[in-house]
C-alpha cells in the first residue's frame, strides 16, 4: 500500500484545486449556512423541541447537504480519469486497484469532513451570540455526528461506484443523486399493499429512520453494520470491476 | 544469447474484443539496447499492444514477460520496470509540472533526497526547466509530450513504450524526439509506435509490422526491404506453362506474366527472403526454357511496409495473367 498516501493526497489536492471543488464548497456552505440562520431563529424564539441536535441533525436542509455534498464530491473521482484519459498512466503505474480505489475513497471522505467541519462550531457561535440554549446533550450530538459520517461513508461509497460506471462526471452525479434520492424516499413514503414485502424492508432501510436514533442519542449496531456492510460490499463491487476492466 | 538480454518477450498473443479480435496470435522479443518500432494501419493492433504490454489491459491469451517478469503472475513488478507513454499525453491539467512528476515519483516508490534528484535529471533531460511551475493545461502539445515523457524516465524503467511520440510535433521537436529515443534505447529497450516510415530506418533496429491484428514481419528495417524485393526474369516460354512451373516453386508468390514477343515472357515474381535466382534457373534449365535475363527489383522499407499491410490478400497465384 505504499502508493494509497500519494494516491489520496492527490484526491484531496484534486478535490480543492479543480473548479468544482470551491463551488461544491461554496454551495455546502450555502445551505449549512442557511441551516445555522434558520436554527438560529428558531433558538431565537425559545428553547427547540427535542434539544438542539434534533433540530439540527433532523432538518430537511441538513438532508439536503447530505443529498447534494456526497455527488459533488464523489462524481469526478473515475469518470473524470477516464474522459480525460488520464486513467490509463494511472493504472500503467505500479498500484493495485484497492490502493486506487481505497485512496479515492478516503479523498472523497477527508473531503467530506472537511465540509462537515465548520458545522462543530455552531453551538458555541450560537452561545456567543446569546441564544438561549438547552443544556447540550454531548451524547446526542457524538451520535449525531457519528451518524452523519456513516451514512456519508455508504453515500460516498456509492456516488464512486456510479462514478465508475459513467463516462461523465455530471452522469456520475446525476445517477449518484437519483439513487440516494430513493434511498432516502424509502421509509418516508407510504409504500402501496402490494409491495407488502418490500414495506416490511423499508424502515430497515431507511436512512432518515436511522438518523432519528442517531441524533436522539441512540446507536444501533444494526444501522451502524448496516451502514459499514454497504460502504464495504461497493468498495469490494467497485474493486472487482476496476480489476475486471483491464479484461473488457 | 542470455534470456537476461531480452526485455520484452511476447508469445502467442491474442486479444479479444466483444465485437472483434483485435490480436491474433502475435510474437517478437526486443533486446537490451534496441529500439523497435511498431507499425501499421490504423486499427491493426498497435495501441491495443503497447496497453497490453503496460499491463493496461489483459490479454486474452498468450504471455509477455517484461525485463524477465511475467506481467499476469506479477503484474507490479512488471510495471515498475516499464515506462508507458499513452497516445496524446493524457496528463492531468490542473496540476503544476513539478507537482505531477513528483507525484508519479512517488507512486513509484521515489521519496526524499532520490525523488528531488531524479526530478532535477529529468526536468534537464526533457528541457522542462522553463515550464517547471506552469499548470500542465497551460502548456503547448510538446511540453506536454516532453512532460509525458520525463514521467516515462523518472524511475529510469528498463523498458519504454510509447505510443505515437512523434505524432503531432513540430519538425524540431521530432529531432529532439529522436535524439532522446536513440539514447533511451542504449539504456533499455525501447518499443513505440508510429506512422512515420522515414523515421523507422535510421532509428530501429527492429520494425514490427502488424496487419489486422497479424504480425506482418518483425525484422530489421533493412531485412524486410530485401526481403520484399522482386526477382525480374525474361525466358523463351509459353506464359501458361511457365506459369504453372512458377506456381509449383516453393516461396514465390504475386507472380506476374507478360508475353513480350518472338515467344519471350516477362516474368517477375515476389520471392520473399529466399535467393530463388538459383531455383528458377534450375526450373528453367528442367524444361530447357532459355533465359535471357535475371535481375532483382529491390524495394524501399516503405514500398516494403505498403506492401505487407496493402488491403488486398497476397496470393500464390497472379491477379491477372496474360496467356500467349
Amino acid at each position: 500500500m505504499k502508493a494509497f498516501l500519494p494516491l489520496w493526497k492527490r484526491e484531496l489536492q484534486a478535490f480543492f484545486l479543480t473548479s468544482i471543488g470551491p463551488v461544491v464548497a461554496a454551495f455546502f456552505l450555502l445551505i449549512t449556512g442557511t441551516h445555522f440562520w434558520l436554527l438560529a431563529s428558531r433558538l431565537a424564539q425559545g428553547p427547540a423541541d427535542g434539544g438542539l441536535t434534533a433540530a439540527f441533525f433532523g432538518s430537511p436542509v441538513f438532508w439536503l447537504a447530505m443529498l447534494v455534498a456526497s455527488p459533488l464530491l464523489t462524481m469526478r473521482l473515475f469518470a473524470e480519469e477516464y474522459r480525460s484519459g488520464t486513467m490509463e498512466s494511472l493504472m500503467t503505474a505500479p498500484v493495485s486497484e484497492t490502493e486506487v480505489v481505497l485512496a479515492k475513497y478516503a479523498g472523497a471522505c477527508a473531503a467530506f469532513l472537511l465540509l462537515w467541519l465548520p458545522t462543530l462550531s455552531y453551538p458555541f457561535v450560537l452561545e456567543l451570540c446569546g441564544a438561549r440554549l438547552p443544556p447540550l446533550d454531548w451524547g446526542a450530538m457524538a451520535a449525531g455526528y457519528l451518524g452523519t459520517a456513516l451514512i456519508g461513508a455508504s453515500f460516498l461509497a456509492l456516488g464512486l461506484l456510479c462514478s465508475l460506471f459513467a463516462r461523465h462526471q455530471v452522469v456520475a452525479a446525476i445517477a449518484s443523486l437519483t439513487l440516494l434520492g430513493l434511498l432516502l424516499a424509502l421509509g418516508s413514503v407510504e409504500l402501496p399493499a402490494r409491495l407488502d414485502s418490500v414495506r416490511h424492508l423499508a424502515p430497515v432501510l431507511s436512512v432518515p429512520l436511522h438518523m432519528a436514533d442517531f441524533r436522539s442519542g441512540i446507536v444501533d449496531s444494526r444501522a451502524v453494520t448496516l451502514h459499514l456492510s454497504a460502504t464495504v460490499l461497493l468498495l469490494f463491487t467497485s474493486i472487482r470491476i476496476l480489476e475486471a476492466r483491464r479484461l473488457r | 544469447m542470455a534470456d537476461a538480454d531480452w526485455l520484452i518477450e511476447v508469445d502467442q498473443l491474442t486479444r479479444r474484443f466483444p465485437r472483434c479480435e483485435a490480436l491474433g496470435g502475435i510474437s517478437f522479443r526486443v533486446r537490451r539496447g534496441e529500439i523497435a518500432a511498431l507499425l501499421g494501419p490504423n486499427g491493426s493492433g498497435k495501441t491495443t499492444t503497447l496497453r497490453i504490454l503496460s499491463g493496461f489491459l489483459a490479454p486474452s491469451s498468450g504471455r509477455v514477460r517484461v525485463a524477465g517478469c511475467d506481467l499476469q503472475t506479477h503484474p507490479l513488478d512488471a510495471r515498475r520496470r516499464i515506462g508507458y507513454l499513452p497516445e496524446s499525453a493524457p496528463l492531468p491539467l490542473d496540476m503544476r509540472v513539478a507537482e505531477y512528476l513528483a507525484f508519479r515519483g512517488r507512486l513509484h516508490g521515489l521519496r526524499g533526497r532520490h525523488l528531488t534528484v531524479r526530478l532535477r535529471e529529468v526536468a534537464d533531460r526533457c528541457g522542462l526547466g522553463d515550464v517547471w511551475r506552469r499548470r500542465l493545461g497551460s502548456l503547448s502539445r510538446g511540453f506536454r509530450q516532453r512532460t509525458g515523457l520525463a514521467d516515462c524516465l523518472l524511475h529510469e524503467p528498463d523498458v519504454l513504450l510509447l505510443d505515437e511520440p512523434l505524432a503531432g510535433l513540430d519538425p524540431a521537436q521530432v529531432q529532439a524526439m529522436q535524439e532522446w529515443l536513440i539514447e533511451a534505447g542504449r539504456q533499455g529497450a525501447v518499443l513505440f509506435s508510429t506512422h512515420v516510415l522515414s523515421e523507422v530506418e535510421p532509428l530501429c533496429q527492429q520494425a514490427l509490422i502488424l496487419n489486422a491484428g497479424r504480425l506482418a514481419a518483425a525484422d530489421s528495417p533493412e531485412r524486410i526491404a530485401r526481403a520484399s524485393a522482386r526477382l525480374r526474369a525474361e525466358l523463351f516460354a509459353p506464359a501458361d506453362r511457365l506459369a504453372a512451373a512458377l506456381e509449383a516453386l516453393p516461396g514465390a508468390s504475386d507472380i506476374r506474366l507478360q508475353p513480350i514477343a518472338d515467344g519471350w515472357t516477362d516474368v517477375g515474381f515476389h520471392s520473399g527472403p529466399e535467393e530463388l535466382s538459383g531455383s528458377l534457373e534450375d526450373l528453367a534449365a528442367d524444361h530447357h526454357w532459355p533465359i535471357r535475363s535475371v535481375r532483382r527489383e529491390s524495394r524501399t522499407f516503405a514500398e516494403a511496409y505498403l506492401r505487407l499491410t496493402s488491403a488486398l490478400p497476397i496470393v500464390k497465384n497472379p491477379p491477372q495473367r496474360q496467356a500467349s
